[in-house]
């Protein structure tokens, strides 16, 4: 394996050895330990001193299934820390069988210059001067890129909010059908990328360098009985598959979690004209797809393709979050304009999650009625158009709130809140609050150990258990990252077995015993970086704080605040 | 007296019977907590993680009042 160093200040490109401290890292990991030591934690993240990397999982490009993710990483134009935002589709595999472990995008291009990225092959890679794809949208992109480099080309871009440097815009990705689909949405990497002067890297799909494994059948017996397990589970193996992510809506809508109107309520009147099962009954009476691969190696199928009347194709895939960033959150209940909205955040190259946050904001100002989707499309094409208003969603919820003087912007280190209310989920406050990468679900998802088992394993509405619950899995979660493993395909891990096999396969990767104790020390120790980073940037124990709307308003239809102390916060990561 | 029952994800796969698309109704006889109700409608328990009566989370051991609207849940995972 090696690094692919590339500079857009003097347009170099150079292949790398790795060094020694590196052995063993992957996806988080990496991105994180690089970015502690390569970027000035003060610096200017759309500056030339920030850096931008791309690290496929320590297990990608293994035969371990759902290893498809892409870890992305720098110094956070949006949070002002540190950042790892991952994402799915074809690049991490295909760049872990091109042999790159990491690609280090650094400097920033002057003169105006724009640049693609050509990953050739396992030994040559250039840049392309492209200053005419500029504020190009990311569907015509591809389509233009497919056509001149290959159709089977991994292509991993910006669309224009990423050009324009807007602190929403994601990096998108492409799916298994070549579409721009998958995001690296959360913390404005786009914006980094638009800052380094780059629009795409382009990326060989036929690599077949072997990845190093000391000891293959182990490897292989623990990864087979790992995707077994996966495909045995009710949630990856059938609910997932039937449904999407999007069965989630009912559950946290029940548990009184799914913010409405800017998390003035936690519950949403329209639902169940949004729910997952009636997103799968539509998709299935127009022709769509409510079962589609998305990712390399992915045996789970949690995609989508949601169409219109006439079958023609509007999105994939139509996620959870984006039901709920485009749906309750705005008041919206028609579930063609959150299509819509979700294309167009794709297209445009933003994150759903802060867009959705960011009119969420403005409707609640008075900008507009809650449910008025007409306009929340059309604001959302002003991203690309650059109209001042456009951006301003762009640049997500702490600008829409700061231009209308509107105090009740759901954000924790400026990055907008995922679909869980943390007042009816109390744990989701302490993983919102603490995690060094902003308010952000997937950093420690405790969901399940406040709803489950009829009513939770810990009281929802309360803070105890939730401090230790959240740090728990933050570290857990740092460690997933690390490997690569696809979220959903925690599954396999959820027994003492599974975990078991993941040790396995980690020391028959890197040829030493492996523990759990290895596997926490590893998840502590990318946290304890990224936190260090944060303090050297001037992030301090105040930025660990949830806005005073959910300490003040109690939330129907349970009327709970958040309960959990500053105290209580302070103590999560006390390290 | 009757309850009215929605079966979400793919619950409905589950259910000895033919699910109606608009739900199903229930009559009982007398009053029944939420986890009996499950075993009437012969579903496996450890398939059911949520339960809501009239919009609002129930406990197994909870009452179902009558003309209640109940929606079975299943396992939450991922974000």
């Amino acid at each position: 394996m090696k690094f692919l160093r590339v500079n857009l200040t003097t347009e170099t490109v150079n292949w790398e050895e790795i060094p020694q401290e590196y052995t063993g890292l992957g996806g988080r990991a990496l991105t994180s330990t690089m970015v502690s030591n390569e970027v000035p934690p003060t610096c200017d993240p759309l500056g030339a001193e920030n850096k931008l990397i791309f690290a496929p999982g320590f297990f990608s490009g293994t035969m371990l299934v759902n290893t498809s993710r892409l870890s992305v990483g720098a110094k956070s134009p949006l949070t002002g820390g540190i950042k790892e935002s991952n994402v799915g589709g074809t690049i991490a595999f295909s760049l872990a069988r091109l042999g790159i472990a990491a690609v280090i995008i650094e400097g920033q291009a002057v003169d105006g210059k724009y640049f693609l990225l050509n990953i050739e092959d396992a030994n040559s890679a250039f840049l392309v001067s492209a200053p005419e794809l500029r504020n190009m949208r990311t569907y015509a992109l591809t389509e233009e890129l497919h056509g001149k480099f290959g159709e089977d080309k991994s292509i991993t871009c910006i669309g224009p909010a990423g050009d324009s440097q807007l602190l929403s815009a994601s990096i998108q990705s492409t799916d298994l059908d070549g579409r721009p689909c998958r995001a690296a949405g959360r913390g404005g990497l786009g914006a980094v990328m638009g800052s380094k002067g780059l629009k795409a890297l382009i990326v060989d799909t036929k690599g077949k360098v072997p990845v190093n494994i000391a000891d293959q059948e182990s490897f292989k017996t623990s990864a087979k009985a790992y995707a077994k397990d996966v495909l045995a589970d009710e949630f990856s193996g059938e609910i997932l598959p039937a449904l999407g992510t999007a069965v989630l809506v009912e559950a946290i809508n029940a548990a009184g979690a799914f913010p409405t109107n800017n998390a003035r309520f936690g519950q949403f009147d329209g639902v169940e004209k949004i729910s997952g099962e009636t997103m799968a009954k539509v998709i299935k009476e127009r022709g769509g797809k409510t079962t589609h691969k998305g990712c390399t190696q992915c045996i789970i199928n949690c995609s989508n393709d949601f169409v219109t009347e006439k079958g023609e194709f509007v999105t994939s895939s139509l996620e959870y979050e984006t039901i709920w960033a485009m749906g309750g959150m705005i008041g919206n209940d028609n579930l063609d304009a959150i299509a819509k909205l979700d294309f167009l955040c794709d297209d445009i190259g933003l994150d759903t999650i802060n867009t959705g946050n960011a009119l969420a904001v403005a409707f609640d100002a008075g900008y507009a009625e809650f449910g008025d989707s007409e306009t929340a499309i059309r604001l959302v094409d002003e991203v690309a158009e650059g109209t001042e208003m456009g951006r301003l969603i762009g640049n997500g919820p702490d600008a829409v709130g700061a231009h209308f003087n509107h105090p009740r912007v759901p954000t924790v280190k400026g990055q907008g809140m995922a679909a869980y209310d943390p007042r009816a989920i109390q744990g989701m406050a302490v993983t919102y609050a603490t995690s060094p990468m902003g308010a952000d679900h997937t950093a420690g998802w405790v969901v399940d150990q406040n709803l489950e088992a009829f009513g939770g394993t810990v009281n929802a509405h309360g803070a105890e258990g939730q401090v230790e619950i959240s740090r728990d899995t933050q570290i857990h979660m740092a460690a997933v990252d690390t490997v690569g493993l696809c979220d959903f395909a925690q599954s396999g891990l959820a027994s003492d077995e599974g975990i078991g096999n993941v040790y396995t396969m980690m020391s028959a990767k890197l040829g030493v015993p492996f523990s759990e104790e290895n596997w926490s020390a590893l998840g502590t120790k990318v946290i304890k970086t990224e936190i260090e980073f944060n303090k050297k940037a001037g992030l301090t124990n105040l930025d660990d704080r949830l806005p005073p709307m959910f300490y003040n308003e109690p939330l129907p239809p349970y009327n709970v605040v958040v309960k959990v102390t500053e105290e209580q916060l302070d103590s999560t990561f006390d390290f | 007296m009757k309850v009215y029952v929605k079966l979400q994800g793919t619950l409905p796969d589950h259910y000895q019977g033919t699910y109606p698309k608009a739900g199903l109704e229930v009559e009982l006889n007398e009053p029944i907590t939420v986890a009996e109700l499950v075993d009437i409608l012969g579903i496996p328990r450890e398939r059911v993680s949520l339960v809501s009566i009239n919009g609002r989370l129930a406990k197994a051991d909870a009452i179902v009042p009558k003309e209640a609207e109940v929606k079975l849940l299943q396992q939450l995972s991922g974000g």
